[in-house]
C-alpha cells in the first residue's frame, strides 16, 4: 500500500539541510559530485566558468542536500563544500518524495 | 550407457504368453444385480480370450469374496483379475491388497465399474444395462491381457523442512517441525518475523494483547537449535521433487552484524527518513531502523533504498561513527545459499486492500478517512500516538467514529470473496474503544455481521449491548468539511429503507485481505495452483485441505484463503505434521504411473519436456535422449501424446492397453457407441457422481480412464472415427482446477486442432466433444452425455462410415506426402 499520510509524529523528526557552496571558478568540470551526489542535488550547468568548464549548479528548487559532504570528499580540485543549515520540518512533500524515490534512484544506478 | 541399459530393461513388454484371467463380476446386493444379470456377464466373461475363471459373487469386497479371488490366484494361477463392481476410486486399493496377498503384483488388477457408470444410470433397461457392462467387462479384460507388473518407486526424503514466510502461521509451521527434531530453514522477505499478527493491537474473540502471546513464539524461534533463520531473504529458484528440493534463498545484506544491541544511537544522527511500514506510514523511521521493539532478531537494518550509501560508495558514515560497538558494515553484499529441504510450507500471507480506488470514501485525500490496519496501530500502546485514539488531522480525539465493513469484499468491484476477519475485527475494536474511552459514540455500517465462530456470537451481542450502533447499508459517499476535518456519510439504510446522513469525527474502513502482490512468483517456483481469488488451491478442499497438487509442498495461513490467527495456526500445525510424516519415514512411496521415454526411438526434440508441468523430462540434444526423472513425474501423460516418435509411453496407462479398449468397445455396432474419455480426478468422478445420484442417461457411452485428460491422444481420436465410432467425448477438470497444474491446457490444444482437421477433411465437428466436468457436476455429466447422444441420432450409419473413409483416404494421403 503507497504512503501518503504525514506521520503523525513528524514534528518530532527534522531533516538536516546542507547549502552546497561551489567555487566556480577551481572546478575543471569532472562531474565527479554530479555524478556520485547521493540524492542528486546537482546538475551540469550550461555557463563556463574562468577555466571554460561547466561547473556544477543545484537542481532548481533541491532541497536534497542533508549536508553528506561526500561532494566536498571527492572533489579533486577543492572546488565544493557543503554547510549545515537549520533542519527542516517534514512535510507531506518529503513523504510523497520518499516513497517515489526509489524509481528515480534506480535509474540513475541503471544510466550508470 | 550403462542409464540407457536400465531404462530399456525397465522398458521390457509385459509377457503375454499363458494368459490367466479370471473375472469376478459383483452383484454388489440389488445395486447391480438388481439391474444387469450378472450371471450373463459372467458367462459372456468365461468366452472372452486369457480368462480361465468367470464367477459371479454377491459381495466381492466382502472377506469371503476377497478370500476367493485370493484362492483363485492360488490354485488356479490367476496372474490377471478382473473385477466388474463399483468405480475403482473407491474398491480398487481393497482389490489390490487382496491380489498383493496372494502374491499378484497389484498393478495385474483391472476393474470395470458396472455400478456407478451402468447399473445405477440405466436402472429401468436391463436389458440395455446388462449389454453394457457385457461390453465394460470385455474392456477390462482385454486391458487387463496388456497390463503390467510394476514397481513402485520409494524415493528418499531429506529430513530439512523450508518456511517460506514468517507471520503467526510459518512461526507456528517451523516450530512444530522443530520441536519434532527435523531442521527448518524459516525464510522470511522483512527484517524481523511476526507477520500481520505483530502489527496488531488485540486479537478476537479473547481480547488477548496480540504481541504478548506472539513475542514468545517469535523468541523460541530465534533461539531454537533446529531453526535457521533467514530473514531479508527471499526464495530465488526451486528445483527437485518431493523429498528432494534444490532451493536458492537470496539473503539480502544487513549491513549491521548480530553483535547489534539495538541501543539506537545510529538512529539518532541518520539523516535519511521514511515513513514506517510497521506503524502503516503513521510515523516515521530513519533508513536505519528495527522494524519494531519486539522483532527478532533483534538486530537493526539498513535500507539501502533510502540510504545514502545506495550506489556502492560509502558517502555518509554517520551511523559507523555513532555506533560504540562498531556493527555496522557497510562492506556486507547480498549473498545466494543454497540449500536442501525435503519439505516446504508456504505460509507467504496476505497483503491489505487498498481503498484508494474507492474515490467516493475519499480515502488518500481526508485525512480523518483511515484503514482497520492504520487504527491497529493507532491504538497500540507502541504505536504512534502511544495508545491515544486520536484522529490524523488535529491529534484532537474523536467524539464520534464510523467503522464501514466490506471495504474491498463482497463486491464487483473490488474483491468478490468475504475476507472473513473484518466483521470480527470491527467488533473488536468496537470494543476496545467502549472499553478505553465509553463515552466515544460508535457506528458500525454493514451489509451482513458474520460471526460464525466459537465465540464470536457473543462478542458481536457484547458489543451490542455495550451501545454499539449497527447500521445495515455501506454509505455510498463521505463528504469532507475542509474547515473542521469532520466526515459526513451519506447511504441508505437498508432495513428501514431511508435515506442517512452522518456527521463523523473520524472513519475506519475495515478493509479486506487479498493474495500478495508478488504470490504468482511463489506459484510458478512451486508449480502451485491458484483459485479464482488468487489464493493457493489446495489439493482437495475437504480431505486433503493444506496439501498442494505439489508432492512435499504444503499451505499454511492466509496465503491459502483469508482466515484468522487462530485457523492460521491450526492450518500451520496440520501443515508441520503432513510434512512431518513426510520426513519421519523418511521415504515416499510413488505410485508406478510415471511416463517412460525409450532413448532408441527417442531423438531429443524436447517437445515432451516443454508440456510436462513438473519439469519432470530432462535431456539435451548432446545427450541424444531425454529421461523422465521418475520421482518428479505425478504420471499425467501429457507428455505422451506430445511425442511424434512413439517413444513415450506411460506406465499403467500404456497406448496399447488404451487402444485395446477403443477396440473392444467398437468391436460391435461401433455407430450407435459413445467413446467418452475421463480424467480420474474430475471427470470421472464425476461421472460416478451421476450414478451415485441415480441420474439416468443414455446407456451407449462406454467411459475409458486416465489419469488426465491431456493423456488423450489424438491417435486413439483418430482410431476410434476410422472404426466408425458414433461420437468421442474428451473431459477433464475445469481449465482452473486441473489436478496436474493445468496439464489439462493440453487437452484443449489437442481436441481444438483436431477439430480443424476434421473441418478440413469434412467430418461433422460435433462428432468430437471437449466437455469441462468437475467431480461435483453428475448433472453437468449426464447432460453431455444426452447432448451428444441427440446429436448422434441425427447421424445416419452411412455417413458415420463415409466420414470413416474420409479420414482414412485423408491419412493415406498424408503418408504419401511424408
Amino acid at each position: 500500500m503507497k504512503f501518503w499520510r504525514l506521520p503523525l509524529d513528524s514534528e518530532v523528526h527534522s531533516i538536516p539541510v546542507g547549502r552546497v557552496q561551489i567555487i566556480e571558478n577551481r572546478c575543471k568540470g569532472c562531474g565527479f559530485c554530479i555524478e556520485f551526489c547521493p540524492n542528486a542535488c546537482l546538475k551540469e550547468s550550461k555557463r563556463f566558468n574562468a577555466k571554460g568548464y561547466h561547473p556544477p549548479e543545484l537542481i532548481f528548487q533541491a532541497e536534497d542536500c542533508v549536508n553528506c559532504g561526500l561532494c566536498s570528499l571527492i572533489c579533486p580540485e577543492f572546488a565544493i563544500f557543503t554547510e549545515l543549515q537549520e533542519a527542516k520540518k517534514i512535510t507531506e512533500d518529503d513523504i510523497r518524495k520518499v516513497t517515489t524515490r526509489y524509481s528515480r534512484k534506480d535509474k540513475r544506478f541503471a544510466k550508470r | 550407457m550403462k542409464e540407457k541399459a536400465e531404462i530399456r530393461e525397465q522398458l521390457q513388454a509385459p509377457d503375454s504368453r499363458d494368459l490367466r484371467i479370471g473375472v469376478y463380476v459383483c452383484h454388489c446386493g440389488k445395486n447391480i444385480g438388481g439391474t444387469v444379470d450378472c450371471v450373463k456377464v459372467a458367462e459372456h466373461a468365461r468366452d472372452l480370450p486369457g480368462v480361465v475363471l468367470a464367477k459371479d459373487s454377491l459381495y466381492t469386497c466382502s472377506e469371503p469374496g476377497q478370500e476367493q479371488i485370493k484362492a483363485d490366484i492360488k490354485e488356479q494361477k490367476l496372474n490377471r483379475v478382473v473385477v466388474a463392481s463399483c468405480t475403482p476410486r473407491l474398491h480398487e486399493p481393497t482389490f489390490r491388497a487382496a491380489c498383493e496377498a496372494a502374491g499378484l503384483n497389484p498393478y495385474l488388477l483391472e476393474m470395470a465399474n458396472i455400478r456407478e457408470h451402468c447399473s445405477w444410470v440405466h436402472l429401468h433397461d436391463k436389458e440395455a444395462a446388462t449389454e453394457k457392462a457385457k461390453d465394460l467387462v470385455s474392456m477390462a479384460v482385454s486391458r487387463a491381457a496388456r497390463l503390467a507388473p510394476q514397481v513402485e518407486l520409494t524415493v528418499p526424503v531429506t529430513r530439512k523442512a523450508m518456511v517460506i514466510g514468517g507471520g503467526v502461521a510459518g512461526i507456528q509451521a517451523a516450530l512444530d517441525m522443530a520441536d519434532a527434531g527435523y531442521h527448518v530453514y524459516l525464510v522470511e522477505r522483512s527484517g524481523s518475523i511476526g507477520g500481520r499478527m505483530a502489527q496488531l493491537d488485540k486479537t478476537f474473540p479473547t481480547m488477548d494483547c496480540s504481541i504478548c502471546i506472539l513475542a514468545p513464539k517469535m523468541s523460541e524461534v530465534g533461539r531454537h537449535p533446529n531453526i535457521e533463520l533467514l530473514t531479508l531473504s527471499e526464495v530465488k529458484s526451486v528445483s527437485g521433487y518431493i523429498g528432494n528440493f534444490n532451493v536458492e534463498v537470496l539473503k539480502k545484506a544487513r549491513y549491521v552484524s548480530k553483535e547489534c544491541t539495538s541501543c539506537g544511537d545510529c538512529i539518532q544522527v541518520c539523516p535519511q527518513l521514511a515513513p514506517d511500514e510497521f506503524n502503516a506510514g503513521l510515523s516515521i523511521r530513519h533508513a536505519i531502523y528495527i522494524p519494531f521493539a519486539q522483532a527478532v532478531p533483534s538486530t537493526f537494518l539498513i535500507d539501502m533504498g533510502q540510504c545514502l550509501n545506495n550506489q556502492g560508495i560509502v558517502a555518509c558514515d554517520r551511523c559507523f561513527q555513532a555506533c560504540s560497538h562498531k556493527c555496522i558494515d557497510f562492506s556486507q553484499r547480498d549473498q545466494i545459499i543454497e540449500i536442501e529441504v525435503g519439505t516446504i510450507v508456504v505460509a507467504t500471507g496476505v497483503d491489505v486492500y487498498d481503498p484508494t480506488a474507492l474515490t467516493e470514501l475519499g480515502y488518500g485525500k481526508f485525512p480523518n478517512v483511515i484503514t482497520t490496519l492504520e487504527f491497529e496501530r493507532l491504538i497500540n500502546a507502541g504505536g504512534p500516538s502511544s495508545g491515544e485514539l486520536i484522529r490524523p488531522s488535529d491529534r484532537r480525539r474523536p467524539s464520534k467514529v464510523a467503522f464501514l465493513q466490506c471495504i474491498g469484499s463482497r463486491s464487483k468491484r473490488s474483491n468478490p470473496y468475504c475476507s472473513n476477519v473484518c466483521c470480527m475485527n470491527t467488533i473488536k475494536d468496537a470494543l476496545l474503544i467502549r472499553e478505553h474511552w465509553p463515552e466515544t459514540e460508535i457506528y458500525v455500517f454493514y451489509i451482513d455481521i458474520r460471526a460464525f465462530g466459537k465465540g464470536f456470537e457473543d462478542l458481536f451481542r457484547r458489543a451490542r449491548r455495550e451501545g454499539v450502533i449497527f447500521i445495515r447499508g455501506i454509505p455510498g459517499e463521505i463528504i469532507e468539511d475542509i474547515n473542521t476535518g469532520d466526515v459526513t456519510l451519506l447511504g441508505e439504510n437498508t432495513l428501514l429503507g431511508e435515506q442517512y446522513r452522518y456527521s463523523m469525527d473520524m472513519v475506519i474502513l475495515s478493509v479486506g485481505i487479498k493474495p500478495r502482490r508478488d504470490s504468482e512468483d511463489i506459484q510458478r517456483l512451486l508449480n502451485l495452483s491458484t483459485d479464482t481469488d488468487g489464493f493457493y488451491m489446495e489439493a482437495h478442499p475437504k480431505l486433503r485441505p493444506v496439501d498442494t497438487t505439489t508432492g512435499g509442498v504444503f499451505l499454511a495461513g492466509a496465503a491459502e484463503g483469508p482466515k484468522d490467527i487462530k485457523d492460521s495456526v491450526t492450518q500451520a500445525s496440520a501443515a508441520a505434521s503432513r510434512a512431518n510424516i513426510l520426513m519421519s519415514r523418511g521415504e515416499v512411496r510413488v505410485p508406478a504411473l510415471t511416463s517412460r521415454i525409450d532413448p532408441d526411438k527417442c531423438t531429443a526434440c524436447g517437445l515432451c519436456a516443454r508440456v510436462c508441468p513438473y519439469h519432470a523430462i530432462q535431456g539435451s540434444k548432446e545427450q541424444g535422449y531425454y529421461r523422465v526423472i521418475e520421482a518428479a513425474c505425478q504420471g499425467c501423460g501429457a507428455c505422451v501424446p506430445e511425442c511424434r516418435f512413439e517413444a513415450i509411453d506411460q506406465t499403467h496407462f500404456t497406448e496399447a492397453q488404451i487402444v485395446s479398449q477403443i477396440d473392444s468397445v467398437l468391436a460391435n455396432d461401433p455407430h450407435e457407441k459413445i467413446v467418452a474419455f475421463a480424467c480420474n480426478w474430475c471427470s470421472y468422478a464425476g461421472a460416478d457422481f451421476a450414478g451415485v445420484s441415480r441420474l439416468q442417461y443414455p446407456h451407449n457411452v462406454r467411459i475409458i480412464r486416465t489419469m488426465c485428460s491431456a493423456r488423450v491422444s489424438p491417435a486413439w481420436i483418430e482410431r476410434a472415427l476410422l472404426k466408425g465410432v458414433g461420437a468421442v467425448l474428451v473431459s477433464g477438470c475445469h481449465p482452473a482446477d486441473c489436478h496436474y497444474n493445468n496439464a489439462n491446457q493440453n487437452t484443449a490444444r489437442r481436441v481444438e486442432r483436431f477439430w480443424k482437421r476434421m473441418e478440413r477433411i469434412g467430418i461433422n465437428k460435433d462428432r468430437l466433444r471437449l466437455a469441462w466436468v468437475s467431480a461435483a457436476e453428475g448433472a453437468q455429466f449426464a447432460r453431455v452425455i444426452e447432448e451428444m447422444e441427440a446429436g448422434l441420432q441425427k447421424l445416419s450409419p452411412r455417413q458415420i462410415s463415409q466420414d470413416a473413409e474420409k479420414l482414412r483416404k485423408s491419412l493415406v494421403k498424408k503418408s504419401e506426402t511424408t
